[in-house]
């Protein structure tokens, strides 16, 4: 027998909690539940309980053991069991030893051993009461010697199986229980399957459902779509014939015309073009291009949409002329506006340091007198040089008189 | 060469000695990405395991849909994994017919209208689907995100005309003139024969007035 736990731990005692019921031993869970599932077929195995009610010796179910006697007439049969009742007992008493030390007793066997419907009453109503007491504990009993004619070695042997091969059967039942419910469950697998509840790996059979594909419901209605789509579909075919024979057509025209007047029929084409070319707006300056894509060409949508004015569109905030802008915003795409990158290099026009393009008279010496601040001009240039360069003022007259050097000085005093 | 259960020589394409679609490999027929999305999916590994010509009969009646991948993961539907069973096997012209003909279950008939499509010369293509174009059976196609209605003329129709069916790019097929023009093939009478000659009678003389 596996071990309750699968641990070598010791098994510690258990705790009292208080409210609970303390658990019993658990030894012999597994041959009640071998007996219940004997005597009851259709229950799943069930675990072993930890719930255990002290078994009593000899307590039996008092409903079974009054309908049984009531089917017994004792007044007859009492006497004839009275001489065997002596014997009867010592065997019960070793019958139940041995149940409850894990034997079981089949019930035909046990009818086997009693004719009479009491003892028969007796061995089910201690079979019951051996099932149903949940943890009958092992009671080994001092083994008793018995004379030959009271062993019952034959059935006894038949009987008494070791506690492997109880087991083993006990398992065997079990899985064959296992296996019925697995079976079920796959039939009704299979049957949910058939009814065309499940469609394989699917989750969305809400959605398919929606889509009926059943044929017939309306026949008429049925017939007359698919007449219209073949209708649709030769007519696709003809116009297809026709535009091949148009094509053909066209090219058979123009080879019988003259060189000039296909020209002229070119021409026409490329005015043609460059009106419609016109009617769209033109590019601003420093305008972002939007390329219309390779892919869903064939699309009718896409060539609707083809036929659009991009570049000619205007939006309310468009500045017309990019130049009234300051120069920071004078940006090509106006998405970039303020982010990090693309604030320095604006165009190679804009960012060339040098005199690209300038041509004049280049003479190496003339170059030293133009171009420069008149005082560093050369002195060869001047008509006076030095102080004398600015304008002078003009000479006093009265320098040799002597009081007039001192009305000078004095006039100057008062000034002062 | 006996029929292998499990797909490695098929999508192995070294030493590939089996039967041969076109003069290659039946599955460089589909796309490197979708022949991996079919191989990694449940339904291809439990139910496509194994199967020869007759046990897929059992597995197309359960189709109860047409389409290619599906959802954001470009999950392959049963219907696809089944082709690339079909393109396994290579069955034979007789069994393919057989599929074609028999009138219980539509999504098998579907099934090998797209295989003939894929796998046989453009003159038996047209000749073997044309007749298809009359049967206005109902199917239920999924699409990339939901489902949606079609027909098996519907379904046919695309398969003779579109670039791209259920999730697999369709060899280039001649037009029907050109195979006319080569006397391939005879012009196509429609079913609808008569009613387009009526109405043809009832135009032209509207067109002369």
């Amino acid at each position: 027998m596996p071990p309750k736990r699968m641990t070598a731990n010791p098994v510690k005692p258990s705790r009292y909690r208080p409210g609970k019921a303390l658990a019993e031993e658990h030894s012999s869970d597994s041959e009640s539940g071998e007996e219940e599932d004997d005597e009851t077929l259709k229950r799943i195995p069930e675990p072993s309980r930890t719930t255990a009610a002290p078994p009593k010796a000899a307590s039996f179910p008092s409903s079974t053991i009054s309908t049984n006697l009531k089917k017994v007439d004792l007044n007859e049969r009492r006497k004839e069991a009275a001489a065997k009742e002596v014997a009867r007992l010592e065997q019960e008493a070793q019958a139940k030893a041995r149940e409850e030390e894990g034997f079981e007793t089949e019930s035909s066997a046990a009818s086997t051993k009693s004719d009479s419907g009491s003892t028969e009453s007796e061995a089910e109503s201690e079979e019951e009461s051996s099932s149903e007491d949940e943890t009958p504990q092992p009671k080994l009993l001092r083994p008793v010697f018995l004379k030959k004619g009271q062993r019952q070695t034959s059935i006894a042997a038949a009987n008494a199986k070791s506690e492997v091969e109880a087991y083993a059967e006990a398992e065997a039942r079990r899985k064959e229980k296992m296996d019925a419910l697995v079976q079920e469950q796959l039939e009704k697998d299979a049957a949910a399957k058939a009814a065309g509840k499940k469609a394989w790996d699917d989750d969305d059979e809400g959605l398919a459902e929606e889509i009926d594909d059943t044929d017939g419901i309306d026949a008429e209605a049925e017939r007359a779509a698919w007449r219209l789509r073949e209708l649709k579909r030769v007519k696709r075919e003809r116009e297809a014939i026709e535009l091949a024979e148009k094509e053909l057509e066209e090219v058979e025209r123009r080879k019988n015309l003259t060189p000039a007047e296909r020209e002229a029929e070119d021409r026409e084409y490329i005015e043609k073009q460059k009106a419609e070319r016109e009617g769209r707006g033109q590019m601003g300056f420093m305008q972002k291009y939007h390329h219309r894509g390779a892919f869903f060409q064939d699309d009718d949508v896409a060539q609707e949409l083809a036929k659009r004015d991009i570049v000619g569109a205007r939006f309310v905030d468009d500045p017309m002329n990019r130049d009234t802008l300051p120069q920071y915003m004078q940006i090509r795409d106006m998405t970039k506006l303020g982010k990090k990158g693309g604030t320095k290099y604006r165009d190679l026009k804009s960012e060339d340091t040098g005199r690209w393009g300038e041509l004049g008279d280049r003479r190496g010496p003339r170059e030293s007198g133009y171009g420069v601040d008149e005082r560093f001009r050369p002195d060869r240039d001047r008509e006076r040089t030095g102080a004398n360069a600015g304008p002078l003022g003009e000479r006093k007259r009265d320098w040799d008189t002597p009081g007039g050097q001192q009305d000078m000085r004095e006039s100057k005093r008062q000034k002062t | 060469m006996a029929h292998q259960a499990d797909s490695k020589r098929m999508l192995d394409d070294r030493g590939y000695s089996g039967r041969t679609l076109h003069g290659g490999n039946p599955a460089a027929l589909l796309e490197k990405a979708v022949l991996d999305r079919i191989v990694e999916s449940y339904y291809w590994k439990e139910q496509c395991f194994g199967l020869n010509e007759a046990t897929l009969c059992d597995r197309a009646a359960e189709l109860t849909c047409i389409g290619g991948t599906f959802g954001v993961a470009q999950k392959p539907t049963p219907f696809l994994c089944l082709l690339l069973k079909l393109l396994q096997l290579v069955p034979e012209r007789d069994v393919v017919l057989c599929y074609l003909r028999q009138p219980d279950f539509k999504y098998l008939t579907a099934l090998a209208a797209f295989y003939v499509r894929l796998a046989w010369e453009p003159k038996d293509v047209y000749a073997t689907l044309e007749p298809l174009l009359a049967d206005y059976r109902k199917l239920r196609r999924r699409t990339r995100e939901a489902f949606a209605m079609g027909y098996v003329d519907q379904f046919v129709d695309d398969l003779l005309t579109k670039e791209r069916v259920c999730a697999t790019s369709l060899q280039k097929l001649p037009r029907r003139r050109d195979l006319e023009d080569l006397d391939v093939l005879e012009p196509r009478v429609s079913p609808l024969g008569e009613e387009i000659d009526e109405i043809d009678e009832d135009v032209s003389p509207a067109e002369e007035d």
